[in-house]
């Protein structure tokens, strides 16, 4: 039986003309579990938002939405709240109250369930998700994982009947989002819970989902089992470009379908499709030897007196114009090591250079000012005023690779996540820096601005300008990167040239690496894949033409 | 078996505002000494004490102790006269009575707010109002929040040049223009956390006020074992009396007072009889594995 059943839904916003939904309909039965993708504004969070009641926002609304079967303006306002849960975007703001498990039992508490089976339930999901290590713990104290963990069990312990998602993932770390989706996936094998997200990191979402959405303009452009959207996308590049590596891969080399969606599907579809006879590129790395921009040497730090080191010994150094990604887990200190070189910390020994003049040398602000600059992992942390054009006046004016114009009478919390990126990067390229230090840029970017980032990246290179990046996104690191390094434990391990970086290591690396490994060598991009792919023969046809 | 501190937050609450309450208001010089003892003995049997703090109350105890005698000069006992002032043995006792007074309710409030963690607080606050819980503990949640908020601001906005550290003035102008823009975003972000709120069904009638922790039967005993010390020990107080000036005099002679002695002793060793049975049956429980 259909459990939530759309028809011809239509939303517009107060004062605004074009409709943010636009005749969507649909029907989604129990136990599916549905991804909505689309361009940042294709009007996806307004429709999830639209089959939650309580969080519906205000303009006209047409057409009927109906949860099993009753309409959703009908339902009991208890039954309203706990059979259709919802999860939100930021981790840290969802949270209301100080205590894990104070948090948990919130959703019952306003239910009024008595307090024996609040105690029950609470006990019930903390144990299915593990979390009662942490139960009594201060919620400031967890991890942005841990933080959306408690925020879905949360949900959970109201037992709802669907469970609506926008864009749970997009704050947290890769590996923490792989965890956080195959918690859903189980939800919905296990207890045959209904799921809807909102997704763009969709590499991890689309093998696991049944059923894809793609939205496009407030209207629903495509509804089918994922294998069979992704042939139809060919023709949407900007949509494309947010699907796994594998069903990427398979369109640009206009192969006939079955599409493959993970790693292994699409090492299946290698071996058999094509020979390998060529294994590698033709590679022009440059080499560089230029001077150091920036230069660790021996430096050791830790927060406090009695705690580890967070940086131990780390020597490093990044040459002019490059392009320096560095990557690591959560807790290996590169985000510190990104702020010591800014600093914004001192280290207890060792010796940090900038431009080879050591950092307590750039007396007052001169460090500051035309030399070097960090964009920080939050970016609204950088914004100040109330407009983007109030924002950008009190910097001095300088030449930007991209334009922001048309953002410029809006506040700029009112940005999307990748408008809000860019804003504050103009912000910070106004010094005008030689050394550019940006920690986790692509965090909450879909495919689409991500590629127009990495551009604006290569742009700033080209212009002189030497890039340092601390991210988790290893398909970043792989497209603009000069040299990669590996961080682990306060410490660099690895640096190497990204495709020589990506080939030797099996874990923290790109899908395409994983599909390619010991069949081709260095690949490391989809481009790279589809390149060698055309120069080698293709088997099927082959063994084809000999019978 | 549980450690007093493990005890119902309400009932901890109840003991330690009769057992310091009652220091507070009586300044009989046994009711004092009782107390002090009690403190004392319970701040250094639970552990945790720093001998700089200790050192600093010791301090505290003998700079205030010192204090009367050369600046009150009532009584009938001269010791010796300093620039022409009489010191005098009463005003020597009261000034170490109302100093031991003040140390043992410094004490009181120190085991106080080590046992009572900020959840056992809002616990109890709970009980009194359940809507006055809640809101505490969102604030204490935005608290946390906001400070994260302001400092990662500071350093972003330092990394831009913008927040200059040179002089005050710099230093007042940045703290407010960071002021001004943690408001804007405590305002965002609540909306976040008012739908968060409102998809859990906050606000649609009665609300439950759920707790960790539980009043067992151990926890009433103990509570009926408090009331009825504090109320032998009030119902003997008026019994008490004592002097300090022109001489220093003491009586707890009538059975009442005596019963009020015992049972407010009875009371400030409370913790430490508990504390000490849980030692003896651990020590024991463990010999035998």
């Amino acid at each position: 039986m259909a459990q939530l059943t759309l028809s011809h839904v239509s939303f517009t916003y107060p004062q605004t003309e074009r409709a943010a939904v636009c005749d969507v309909s649909c029907s989604i039965g129990r136990g599916e579990f549905v991804a909505i993708c689309g361009a940042t504004g294709s009007g996806k969070s307004s429709l999830l938002r639209l089959l939650k009641r309580e969080l519906t926002p205000l303009g006209t609304l047409s057409g009927e939405i109906r949860f099993m079967g009753t309409e959703l303006a009908a339902l009991s306002n208890a039954d309203a709240a706990a059979k259709i849960g919802f999860v939100l975007q930021r981790p840290e703001q969802q949270i209301v109250t100080d205590k894990v498990w104070h948090e948990l039992a919130f959703g019952l508490e306003n239910l009024h369930i008595p307090q024996e089976i609040i105690a029950r339930r609470i006990a019930e999901m903390a144990s299915w998700f593990g979390i009662s290590q942490w139960f009594d713990r201060d919620v400031s104290t967890l991890s942005g994982g841990q933080k959306q963990l408690l925020n879905l069990a949360a949900v959970m312990v109201m037992q709802p009947d669907i469970l609506i998602l926008d864009e749970p993932t997009a704050q947290l770390d890769p590996i923490a989002a792989v965890d956080f989706l195959n918690t859903l996936r189980r939800l919905c094998t296990e207890f045959s819970l209904t799921i809807l997200i909102a997704e763009h990191r969709l590499e991890d979402v689309v093998p696991l989902c049944d059923r894809l959405l793609i939205m496009e303009d407030g209207a629903l452009l495509h509804d089918g089992a994922p294998r069979d959207i992704i042939a139809k996308l060919r023709q949407k590049p900007e949509i494309l470009c947010a699907m796994p590596a594998a069903a990427r891969l398979h369109c640009a080399l206009e192969l006939p379908a079955p599409c493959p969606l993970t790693v292994r599907e699409g090492r299946d579809m290698l071996e058999t499709r094509y020979c390998n006879t060529v294994r590698a590129l033709p590679q022009n790395t440059p080499v560089r030897n230029n001077a150091a921009a920036l230069t660790f040497r021996d430096v050791y730090f830790r927060y406090g007196r009695h705690e580890p080191d967070v940086v131990s010994g780390l020597s490093l150094e990044v040459h002019e114009g490059e392009i320096f990604c560095i990557l690591g887990g959560n807790g290996s200190g590169k985000s510190t090591a990104l702020q010591l070189a800014a600093r914004l910390q001192k280290p207890h020994a060792g010796d940090i250079r900038v431009f080879g003049k050591r950092l307590k040398d750039y007396k007052n602000q001169s460090l500051y000012n035309g030399c070097l600059a960090m964009l920080p992992q939050d970016v609204q942390t950088v914004f100040l005023r109330n407009t983007v054009a109030e924002e950008l006046a009190e910097m001095p004016e300088v030449q930007l690779p991209f334009d922001l114009r048309h953002l410029y009478s809006k506040h700029p919390y009112d940005l999307s996540g990748g408008e809000q990126q860019l804003c504050a990067l103009a912000k910070v390229l106004a010094q005008q820096p030689q050394l550019l230090l940006l920690d986790e840029p692509t965090k909450g970017l879909d495919a689409h601005t991500k590629q127009k980032f990495t551009a604006i990246l290569r742009a700033l290179q080209a212009q002189g300008m030497t890039i340092v990046i601390v991210t988790h996104d290893t398909e970043l690191a792989a497209d603009c990167a000069d040299r990669c390094a590996l961080f682990f434990r306060g410490n660099v391990v690895s640096v190497d040239a990204p495709r020589k970086f990506f080939a030797e290591s099996s874990f923290y690396t790109t899908a395409v690496s994983r599909m390619t490994r010991q069949f081709f060598d260095n690949a490391v991009t989809v481009e790279d894949a589809a390149a060698l792919c055309r120069r080698n023969q293709r088997r099927d046809l082959r063994d084809r033409d000999c019978q | 078996m549980r450690s007093f501190a493990a005890y119902n937050p309400f009932v901890l609450t109840v003991y330690f505002f009769a057992v310091s309450g009652f220091a507070m208001f009586s300044m009989h010089p046994a009711v004092t000494c009782i107390s002090l003892l009690g403190a004392v003995l319970l701040r250094l049997t639970r552990g945790g004490v720093s001998l700089r703090g200790s050192m600093l109350l010791l301090g505290f105890f003998l700079l205030t102790a010192l204090i009367n005698p050369l600046v009150s000069h009532h009584g009938a006992t001269v010791l010796f006269v300093l620039n022409d002032n009489p010191v005098t043995l009463e005003s020597l006792i009261y000034g170490i009575f109302a100093s031991a007074s003040m140390l043992s309710i410094l004490c009181w409030f120190g085991s106080f707010s080590r046992m009572m963690t900020r959840d056992k607080l809002l616990y109890v606050c709970g009980r009194l109002s359940p809507k006055l819980a809640l809101v505490l503990s969102m604030a204490m949640r935005y608290v946390a929040l906001l400070g994260q908020q302001a400092r990662k601001t500071a350093q972003a906005q330092k990394a831009l040049g913008l927040y200059k550290e040179d002089s005050l003035y710099d230093k007042l102008r940045g703290g407010i223009r960071i002021f001004s823009v943690l408001l804007t975003w405590a305002l965002e972000n609540g909306i976040t956390t008012a739908d968060s709120m409102a998809a859990r069904g906050y606000g649609i009638g009665k609300r439950t006020h759920f707790a960790i922790f539980r009043f067992t039967r151990a926890d009433g005993a103990l509570l009926a074992a408090i009331v009825l010390c504090t109320a032998l020990t009030l119902s003997g107080a008026g019994a008490l009396s004592h002097s300090f000036y022109p001489y220093f005099t003491v009586s707890a002679s009538t059975p009442l007072a005596v019963c009020s002695l015992i049972s407010y002793a009875i009371l400030a060793i409370l913790p430490l009889c508990i504390d000490g049975k849980e030692a003896i049956r651990w020590h024991s429980s463990l010999s035998r594995m």
